[in-house]
């Protein structure tokens, strides 16, 4: 643990922030990188995302056909790591791409970030706000993005402790294992409820909506594709099961990845007063962390491993960022900005030991507003 | 309802739209749940840089009326792009259509159709619209045409001369030069075959012009010695936006009908701060905001509430569609005539406007 906590310390020298005048001219130099890379989109773009929407349509149906043979382990077992690549990849660079508006330019129906829907329990809907919106525009400004943490654990030293805490491990294993349940829940502020801020109904109208999209999914992979393989039911049912934990498990750790490996910053809210561009982008940089890897790992994190790249330019296609990270580091190097990348070993530890340093107490860091 | 129409209606929660498209078309290139597609099965050249392209559509297509328009999408570049194109012949009796293209230097849906397209390639087709059409009785008609705006007089003339006239009707028919006139071959047969139909035809850069083709722009003593009963004629006249209006001041209260139809888009206005008519075509309101101001700001100003999150064009809550106009994008100044999902925030008017809110 002294490793980690070295590099806690190395990093308030890695964060000196550029002034003013070099943040403009940084911004500036990003703008023009999403000009260069806007005006290239075009066919190559259009080919690629139809060829993700392909192979979650190939691996789905090949992943559920092969899981009513499940009473034949082999079968069942690559059934079930087909269904859940296939969710995977809709989710990922699919859903969460397309729900960005990253293909909005193709003026495609079927891939229009406003409309588009994923196999996942929570609504696009409900995804648009606390994702698109309070979690892009407020990364990592404590009190704002509801991503920290997602309200259950404590992940810096920043936040206060509580007793609550000391579970977190446990917690924290909960909810991978459950990550599209708590994703979807987070919008709906039990927490109002349990303090009579809200009222039973007012609960219970704004959880319709994923009521209903969590239903159909139950329905969908609990009741219908076990009933349609008959005797086979139960194969088909745990397959199921298991290729949605899959899914949960994956999603959860490149998303904790992307924000809490060791040396991200969190933010006050009073870096929101007059942020210029520049300042912005630093801000997005300095909360988010990539990861280095081959490009099948792009592929199944939806890209997210390049997860600045995606904090810059949420509305570009997320199969770019390769291209574009290499100049965003070229950039960030000239500016002395701290470029934070790492393998996926590496960046996970970092998070497990947050999770596990930060369930025990720690001295209460309040945030620098210069960070 | 037929059967297959109730049962569609009975499974559509089921369906996925996008997913049932997807494996429908490993079947057919043109199967769709809800989008009538058509297929590209003939193409021939009629003039210089143009083709007509006939198309095969899905039983999607509910048809269309000679005269009538149909907006044709397809994907140029990765992108989808919409412009109107009307048939240039009856409905044929087994479904296809026949649309002619005059490709427009520096086109991108006209340069696409007229020299990339292929057949077998797949394009979308919009439901018909236009009121020029034929009404049930005889009239005494003048139809007036330059470039492409032949084509949809082409799909009534065919239409009109599938029996004999029983009155008389004649076409002027602009064109730059003798090598950009479309359907010669077919209007010569028809004035054989019906005396009571008189086609002229009028060249304006033609060097070498025939003795029974006329030259210059369109003028009242032309249109007089042509047409000298005009009075009685219903017109119908169709070319570009310039044409159209010389063609409307010089005719429209001097016959007995007048309707026009301009294929090119009026120029834009660009003055910032000048004043466009919004229709917000979901909620069927109107309402006047100045150009240059992004939209959520000017829609907020007129007391209306879209959706927003960040205000800064990242999260895309206030992104709706654009069905109709130009729009500027106030981080870089570029502007976008296509119809397509625009960022309220991050983007202002620079002509009138349709949104879909
Ligand atoms: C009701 C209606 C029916 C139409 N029917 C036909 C038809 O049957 N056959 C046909 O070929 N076209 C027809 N058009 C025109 C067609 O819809 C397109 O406007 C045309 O093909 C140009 O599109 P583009 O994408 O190639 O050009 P764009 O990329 O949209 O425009 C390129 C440039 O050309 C200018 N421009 C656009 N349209 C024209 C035009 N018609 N003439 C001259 N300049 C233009 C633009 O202002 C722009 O500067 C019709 C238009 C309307 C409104
Ligand atoms: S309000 Fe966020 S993109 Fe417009």
């Amino acid at each position: 643990m002294t490793s980690s906590m070295t590099s806690v310390l190395k990093n308030s020298g890695k964060t000196n922030r550029p002034n003013d005048t070099q943040l403009a001219a940084f911004g500036a130099e990003l703008d023009a990188l999403r000009e260069r890379t806007l005006t290239d989109l075009g066919e190559r773009d259009a080919r690629y995302i139809r060829r993700i929407y392909a192979a979650v349509r190939y691996t789905e149906v090949i992943g559920r056909g092969l899981l009513f043979f499940g009473l034949f382990p082999p079968a069942w077992i690559v059934g079930t790591l087909l269904l859940g690549i296939s969710k995977i990849l809709d989710n990922m660079e699919l859903g969460h791409n397309v729900i960005h508006g990253q293909y909005d330019w193709m003026n495609d129906p079927h891939l229009s970030g406003k409309t588009f829907e994923w196999d996942i329990v929570g609504t696009a809907d409900h995804w648009r706000k606390t994702h698109n919106y309070s979690h892009h525009t407020y990364t990592n400004i404590k009190g704002m993005d509801e991503d920290i943490g997602y309200g259950v654990l404590r992940l810096f030293p920043e936040q206060r402790w509580r007793p609550f805490f000391i579970g977190q491990p446990i917690y924290a294993l909960i909810f991978a294992l459950l990550f599209q349940w708590g994703v979807a829940i987070q919008d709906l502020r039990f927490g109002q409820y349990f303090k009579g801020k809200k009222t039973g109904k007012e609960m219970l109208e704004e959880m319709k909506p994923f009521l209903k999209k969590s239903r159909r999914q139950l329905i969908k992979d609990y009741v219908i594709f076990p009933l349609i393989a008959g005797p086979f039911f139960l194969p088909v049912f745990l397959g199921n099961l298991a290729a949605n934990g899959i899914r949960n498990l994956w999603t959860y750790m490149i998303i904790f990845c992307g924000h809490f490996t060791a040396d991200v910053e969190l933010f006050p809210k009073s870096v929101l007063r007059n942020e210029s561009r520049g300042q912005w982008y630093y801000r997005q940089i300095r909360g988010s962390s990539n990861l280095t890897g081959s490009k099948l790992l792009h592929i199944m994190s939806g890209n997210l491993s390049h997860q600045i790249e995606h904090h810059l330019f949420p509305d570009i296609p997320a199969h770019r960022y390769e291209e574009m990270s290499r100049e965003v580091r070229a950039i960030c190097q000239r500016y002395g900005v701290h470029y934070n990348r790492g393998p996926l070993i590496k960046q996970f530890s970092q998070v497990i030991w947050r999770i596990l340093r930060y369930s025990l107490p720690s001295k209460y860091v309040p945030i620098k507003a210069s960070a | 309802m037929t059967a297959s129409q109730t049962l569609k209606r009975l499974v559509a929660p089921l369906v996925d739209p996008a997913v049932y498209d997807f494996w429908a078309q490993k079947v057919h290139p043109t199967l769709s749940w809800d989008r009538c597609l058509a297929r590209v099965v003939e193409r021939h050249v009629e003039a210089r840089d143009t083709v007509s392209l006939t198309l095969k559509p899905n039983g999607l297509f509910t048809g269309f009326q000679p005269g009538q328009h149909l907006n044709v999408t397809v994907e140029v570049n990765g992108v989808r792009l919409t412009r109107s194109y009307s048939p240039s012949d009856s409905l044929h009796k087994d479904g296809r259509i026949r649309l002619t293209i005059k490709a427009i230097a520096q086109g991108k849906v006209s340069q696409h159709l007229v020299h990339s397209c292929q057949i077998g390639d797949v394009v979308e087709l919009g439901s018909a619209y236009g009121d020029m059409t034929l009404p049930e009785e005889p009239h005494a008609w003048l139809f007036v045409a330059a470039g492409s705006g032949i084509t949809p007089i082409m799909s009534l003339l065919n239409t009109l001369t599938q029996k004999p006239l029983q009155q008389p009707a004649s076409l002027i028919y602009w064109a730059r030069t003798r090598a950009d006139l479309c359907f010669s071959e077919a209007l010569h047969k028809m004035t054989e075959n019906d005396p009571l139909l008189k086609v002229h035809t009028v060249l304006t850069r033609e060097p070498n012009r025939l003795e029974n083709e006329l030259d210059g722009h369109p003028r009242e003593s032309l249109f007089r010695n042509l047409v000298p009963d005009l009075e009685r004629r219903r017109i119908y006249a169709c070319g570009p936006h310039g044409f159209v209006q010389s063609v409307e001041s010089l005719l429209a209260d001097k016959a007995a009908l007048f309707q026009a139809e301009a294929f090119s888009p009026s120029p834009v206005v660009t003055t910032a701060g000048a004043p466009v008519n919004l229709f917000l075509s979901k909620s069927n309101i109107s309402v006047q905001i100045p150009s240059g101001v992004p939209l959520l700001e000017a829609l907020e100003a007129e007391g209306l509430k879209p959706a927003y999150g960040c205000r800064m064009g990242i999260c895309n809550t206030c992104s709706c569609q654009k069905q109709l106009g130009t729009t500027t994008d106030t981080r870089n100044g570029n502007t976008f005539s296509e119809p397509g999902a625009v960022r309220l925030c991050i983007n202002s008017a620079n002509s009138d406007l349709t949104l879909e809110l």
